[in-house]
């Protein structure tokens, strides 16, 4: 072993050490941030094109602010709808015990399982008023706007984010605050409110901004939705409008400068709103200080509170769980209009594989190393600032990262082939590799640094300690991570179509099946889709669990 | 086993200075506590000698040889934290192995040291358990045994006895300290419990303000504090201000309203105002005789062993004694009793420039 | 009136007894600690007069009134946590005046209340500062003026100096015991701190592995410990094994097992039992003729010298001389030991042995 022990000292020298994390941290720059924030710098070398193109013509400029003033309502309402259910369900599944509870804990992240091209397609047709040959006797069909259904999709995806954010919170939270509040007098309303509510607020952010940020970037479901109700051409939402608008700038170039300004839009957009809220709601004085001792402790008992639970379980059944499995109820009742292509489906989900298996590798490779580096580096400014920005990928909505990095890579040219697929690597591993480097970090955080602090004076080097002490300790984060990064990759849409209209993913594969009327064979792939998800989130749950039993 | 000398270390953390031109040396092979309030820089001390925590100013050596730049894991001084740190997925005998492993050393002197190590810490009937299922004290013994397998050549142990409940602690105290003499490794050990260090150490080192004020045999640190601080804090004492009057063989120190006490010889001159200091057990109270000054029994405590009995003396505030409990039926509250001391036992200082209840504070 | 009264409270686990029938008084105005070894359910049983668990069998009765199913803020018990838990979003005024404030009174008379209980525990000038600003010791007063200011009659410590440095810890204590009494607070305090607990209690109740060993006044505790355990647990004491070989006008003789013999107030075992005498090591004294023994090491210990030897019947015999003495004695030396007749306790050799019999974990 004589070549490990060399190897083990060469890179625990502190040069290499160095050496190691300015690539690390290059990489991160380089590969990450630059390009997704690179349309940016559209707005300053070809402002004159954009002004003359875009700025000038006021039908196509009222048509963009529509998409983007749709886009910002729809993610409001979603996040404000989400936080008002999910809240209750966070609280059940932390502080309450009960049985099925770990069925329940299962069930709230299978939306996440399903690819949003999938989901887009069930909520459709569930809710959506559907042209004669796709209503389905079992479907709801009552929500004739496009407006509306887009909130109900929304809602869906994002319900999980909410949830597992609170959840996150809430479990951080020492108990103690609250059984010291009812020692005081105080029924379990009234100290939810005066004390776990403002407690909550530092990590609220958080989840308000993924949840947010999230329902800004749906893409493919968007599409698909709009596109089974026939309305993909009176409603847009800004993604969906970049989507088209792409799509037409192959045969046409002109389009370009439009296609810039709308993400340069979204992106400015996004960011400032998302520091407004972060400050608002870290402001924010929760002014209430009176308290209504009788109404409140009437409504923490008895009744008021199994009813409250008794709705959000509801809640996730309806809104949440039905529409995104909905779709295996059409297959069985439909009839195919064409047979399934399922030698380019199987083609298309080899493809989807390889990039998400490449892209989580590498995320893998050089997303931990930064978790590390900054989870460990609290306090320092350089790490401080890395943490802040490795969330900017995770804000700005996928599709005008998509565009922004086909911008910085090939100039916004069409590719085909294998610089191609690189791209589509390239930009699934921007957006993916924020939630490795937020999964490990998380982790690492909640880890005494008093461990790998004993090892090294028991004689292990920074590298021994981590491999021997810390690595078992965050193997299922990391192995969380992993998962997350590999089914966000399986699923995503817009980003892929933005930087190569024609890659042949899975979802994409649907797209162009919906957008053909091909509705059966869409199902059919959806369907397959959605078990193999399923299976791999299904891993997820038991290798977590598995740990945090041991 | 090295000596280890701390030399105008400085360091700090935004405004708090948790060392402020600290010096120290740890003689070989002894067993030297540490002794301070929260705060007061032990435990940035102890992660300096480590090599965790890196000084801004001043060097630390190890038998001369510069240490400052050497890392952690090449100083051969091993931290036992207060929380032990036992890693929860090894089992006892493999968290004991731990440093041997790192050190690639063979099987069969790894068995021997395993067994060795379970011995002397009284657990080899344990090897296979997990942390979680073992008890503080075992725990602890665990992390001991760890820490010595590992051959260092420095133990640093951060408050060990501070998890362990309080009549546990008694035990441990004596089985720590002859675990550490019997292998003759220079130990430093960190607590703010001075009964602690009293029993524990070959040399205290009061420590406040990131700064060692007073270094001595237990002995030397009791009788002959060079503060009022420490006279307070290792051991509680009670106060008697005045000015110096008559010096022979004691001094005289006289207070207000005409009230006098003795203190041993001191250099401060005449007519200079001083704090004298005497210890809680030394003060002695009676019902009879002649004392410096009278004072009311306020309150009465069952310590077991003691009674401490809290005094109102007027203008001079609140006096402390500690007596045997078998006076208990002989005293009441109420009582007017005289209090007095051996000259020899009290302490003279100079009054603090912040004033005495600042340099008393502990917090 | 609040009269606490546990009958037959037990607290099942599984097949584990973390509280095992444990049958308790507290008379009003009374200052009561629970001491036992950590594990021993002397928390859980805290929490389960608190109403943060609700036991598996028996009865609360708090103030004549049967507490199952009441919730917690129904019970007016003022609890006081062991980690403090001041809530870190409030200052110093908004914490102690919660209880006012959950009751809903007057903004003002919350205030007031809350300066009122500050005052009692010489924090009033800290009123607007935030739980992270203050030291441990003012956090502990903080969270006791919050318990203090929902007016409850029945006031829980749970472990409330445990995290505190022993200086600031001794300090606390008497404040504790002066302000409850002032307010004529009925009072259990649950620690580990057997000299804590004698010098705040009015009356002690030892526990083990979630039973109760016995109950009484600190002194009786110390000085007439009716178990083998309790004897060791409060306090420190030596243990001799030996058997009763005579008895005689009011005294017992027992003999040690190299053959010594200890002299002991009538004990009323018979002769021939098996027991062991308990005697604190301030009540041993070197002399002329006695238990030989060898000085295994002297310890300092401020105003006096710990011998601890090793004697010829194989006991370990632990005593105390004053710091004038203490270097007459060096480790080798020999020694004779004698005992306070009237200060020793005899008690029956337990069957499972004497290390069994007073194991702290």
């Amino acid at each position: 072993m004589r070549w490990l022990e060399k190897a083990t000292e060469l890179i625990s020298r502190r040069r290499f050490r160095k050496g190691w994390l300015a690539f690390i941290i290059f990489f991160f720059l380089v590969f990450v941030i630059i390009p997704t924030v690179f349309v940016l710098s559209y707005a300053f070398t070809n402002w004159g094109d954009i002004q003359s193109t875009v700025l000038n013509d006021p039908a196509e400029m009222q048509k963009i602010w529509t998409a983007i003033g749709n886009s910002f309502e729809i993610a409001g309402i979603v996040t404000l709808v989400d936080f008002l259910v999910g809240m209750p369900m966070a609280w059940m599944l932390v502080r309450k015990k009960f049985r099925g509870k770990e069925f329940l804990d299962t069930i709230i992240d299978m939306p996440l399982a399903v690819p949003t091209a999938a989901l887009g397609f069930s909520a459709a047709i569930f809710w959506g008023i559907t042209p004669a040959d796709l209503t389905n006797p079992l479907g709801l069909n009552i929500i004739g706007s496009p407006f509306l259904l887009i909130i109900l999709l929304h809602i869906v995806f994002s319900y999980p984010y909410m949830v597992r954010s609170l959840s996150a919170i809430l479990e951080q939270i020492d108990e103690t605050y609250e059984t010291a509040g009812r020692t005081l007098g105080a029924s379990k309303l009234t100290v939810a409110r005066t004390i776990t509510l403002p407690l909550f607020r530092a990590g609220l952010v958080t989840g308000i901004i993924l949840c947010f940020a999230r329902s800004l970037s749906e893409t493919g479901g968007t599409v698909v939705a709009l596109t089974t109700v026939g309305a993909q051409k009176l409603f847009y939402t800004a993604p969906t409008l970049i989507d088209e608008v792409k799509k037409n700038s192959i045969t046409n170039p002109a389009l370009i400068p439009e296609l810039s300004f709308i993400s340069i839009i979204l992106i400015v957009l996004a960011l400032a709103l998302l520091a407004v809220m972060a400050i608002i709601v870290k402001r924010a004085h929760l002014p209430i200080r009176k308290i209504w001792p009788r109404p409140e402790k009437i409504l923490s008992r008895g009744l008021a509170p199994k009813a409250k639970d008794f709705s959000s379980i509801l809640f996730l059944s309806f809104i949440v769980l039905i529409p995104s499995f909905f779709i295996f109820t059409y297959v069985l009742t439909a009839t195919p209009s064409q047979p399934m292509n399922w030698g380019m489906f199987g083609e298309a989900l080899l493809y989807s594989f390889i990039v998400a298996g490449v892209v989580t590798v590498i995320d893998l490779a050089l997303g931990v190393p930064l978790a590390l580096y900054i989870a460990r580096g609290r306090s320092k400014r350089l790490p401080e600032t890395l943490d802040i920005l490795v969330n900017v990928p995770l804000i700005v909505p996928t599709v005008a990262l998509g565009y922004s990095l086909g911008l910085f890579w090939v100039g916004g040219q069409p590719v085909n082939g294998a610089v191609g697929i690189v791209l589509v690597m390239l930009a699934h591993i921007a957006f993916t590799y924020p939630l490795m480097v937020r999964s490990v970090t998380g982790a690492v955080e909640e880890v005494d640094p008093v461990y790998e602090e004993t090892a090294r004076t028991l004689g292990a080097k920074p590298v021994q300690a981590f491999r021997r002490v810390l690595y078992p300790v965050i193997s299922s984060s990391i192995l969380a991570g992993a998962i997350m990064a590999f089914t966000r990759s399986l699923g995503e849409t817009g980003a892929t179509r933005a930087v190569v209209e024609g890659a042949n993913t899975a979802p994409n594969f649907i797209v162009n099946l919906v957008q053909a009327h091909d509705y059966y064979s869409a199902a059919l792939a959806c369907i397959v889709l959605i078990v193999i998800s399923y299976a791999f989130m299904l891993a997820l749950r038991y290798m977590v669990r598995k740990r945090r039993r041991d | 086993m090295p000596v280890i000398k701390l030399e105008g270390i400085g360091k700090r953390y935004g405004d708090i200075k948790a060392a402020d031109g600290l010096d120290l040396e740890v003689r070989n092979g002894e067993y030297l506590c540490l002794l301070g309030p929260t705060g007061a820089g032990k435990t940035t001390a102890l992660r300096i000698i480590s090599g965790l925590t890196k000084p801004d100013k001043g060097k630390i050596t190890f038998d001369g040889k510069v240490m400052n730049e050497e890392e952690p894991e090449n100083r051969r001084a091993v931290m036992l934290s207060q929380t032990y740190a036992l890693f929860p997925q090894l089992t006892v005998a493999k968290n004991i192995l731990f440093g041997p492993d790192i050190q690639d050393v063979p099987d069969e002197v790894k068995k021997r040291t395993l067994a060795e190590m379970l011995d002397l810490v009284r657990l080899t009937h344990r090897p296979d358990a997990y942390p979680k299922e073992l008890s503080g004290g075992m725990q602890q013994r665990t992390a001991l045994a760890r820490a010595l397998a590992s051959g260092a050549d420095v133990l640093l142990l951060d408050e060990p006895l501070r998890a362990i409940d309080a009549r546990l602690r008694i035990s441990l105290r004596q089985e720590l300290r002859s675990l550490a003499k019997s292998l003759g490794i220079t130990t430093v050990h960190v607590t703010h419990d001075h009964d602690e260090a009293l029993v524990m150490a070959d040399r205290i080192a009061v420590i406040r303000g990131g700064k060692i004020i007073q270094v001595g045999s237990p002995a030397e640190v009791f009788d002959n504090p060079v503060s009022p601080f420490v006279a307070n804090f290792v051991g509680q004492s009670n106060f008697f201000v005045g000015k110096v009057g008559a010096k022979r063989e004691a001094t005289e120190v006289r207070g207000e309203n005409g009230r006098s006490v003795m203190a041993q010889p001191c250099s401060c001159r005449e007519g200079e105002n001083v704090v004298v200091a005497v210890k809680v057990g030394n003060t002695e109270i009676s019902k009879e005789g002649e004392g410096f000054f009278e004072g009311r029994v306020e309150r009465i405590l069952f310590e077991g062993r003691n009674l401490h009995i809290d005094l109102d003396v007027g203008e001079l505030g609140r006096f402390a004694a500690k007596v045997p409990s078998w006076r208990l039926g002989k005293l009441s509250k109420g009582d007017k009793v005289q209090i007095k001391w051996s000259a020899e036992k009290a302490s003279v200082f100079p009054v603090p420039p912040g004033g005495l209840e600042e340099e008393l504070r502990v917090e | 009136m609040p009269q606490v009264e546990l009958k037959r409270v037990t607290m099942r686990y599984g097949k584990l007894r973390a509280v095992d029938e444990v049958d308790l008084t507290i008379a009003d105005g009374e200052y009561v600690t629970i001491l036992g070894p950590s594990g021993c359910g002397k928390t859980t049983l805290i929490r389960i007069i608190a109403g943060i668990l609700e036991p598996t069998e028996g009865e609360v009765w708090i103030g004549g009134r049967e507490m199952r199913g009441v919730p917690i803020e129904d019970r007016d018990v003022g609890y006081v946590f062991q980690n403090i838990a001041l809530f870190p979003h409030l200052d110093v005024e908004d914490n102690v005046s919660y209880g006012p404030r959950v009751k809903d009174l007057p903004r003002e008379e919350q205030v007031q209340v809350a300066k009122r209980y500050l005052e009692l525990v010489k924090l009033l000038d800290k009123m607007e500062m935030f739980p992270s600003e203050l030291c441990g010791g003012e956090q502990q007063k903080a969270s006791l003026a919050r318990a203090l200011a929902t007016g409850a009659k029945l006031l829980l410590l749970d472990e409330p100096l445990s995290a505190l440095d022993a200086r600031v810890r001794a300090d606390l204590r008497y404040e504790l015991r002066r302000i409850v009494k002032a307010l004529g607070l009925t009072t259990v305090h649950v620690t580990h701190d057997q000299e804590e607990a004698m010098s705040v209690s009015d009356r002690i109740m030892v526990m083990r592995a979630g039973g109760v060993v016995e109950t009484g006044t600190p002194e009786q505790l110390y000085t007439q410990p009716k178990d083998i355990f309790t004897a060791n647990f409060v306090g420190e004491t030596n243990l001799l094994e030996g058997w009763v070989r005579g008895r005689a006008e009011g005294k017992s003789l027992i003999e040690l097992r190299d053959g010594s013999t200890v002299e002991v107030t009538e004990c009323g075992h018979k002769e021939g039992d098996a027991v062991v005498i308990s005697v604190r090591p301030e009540f041993v004294f070197p002399f002329t003729d006695g238990l030989p023994s060898r000085v295994q090491y002297v310890t300092y210990m401020g105003t006096y010298w710990r011998v601890v030897a090793q004697s010829r019947s194989e006991d370990r015999v632990e005593f105390d001389v004053p710091a004038a003495e203490g270097k007459l004695y060096h480790q080798g030396q020999e020694v004779y030991l004698t005992v306070n007749r009237k200060a020793a306790v005899v008690y029956p050799r337990p069957l499972e042995g004497i290390a069994e019999a007073v194991k702290l974990e």
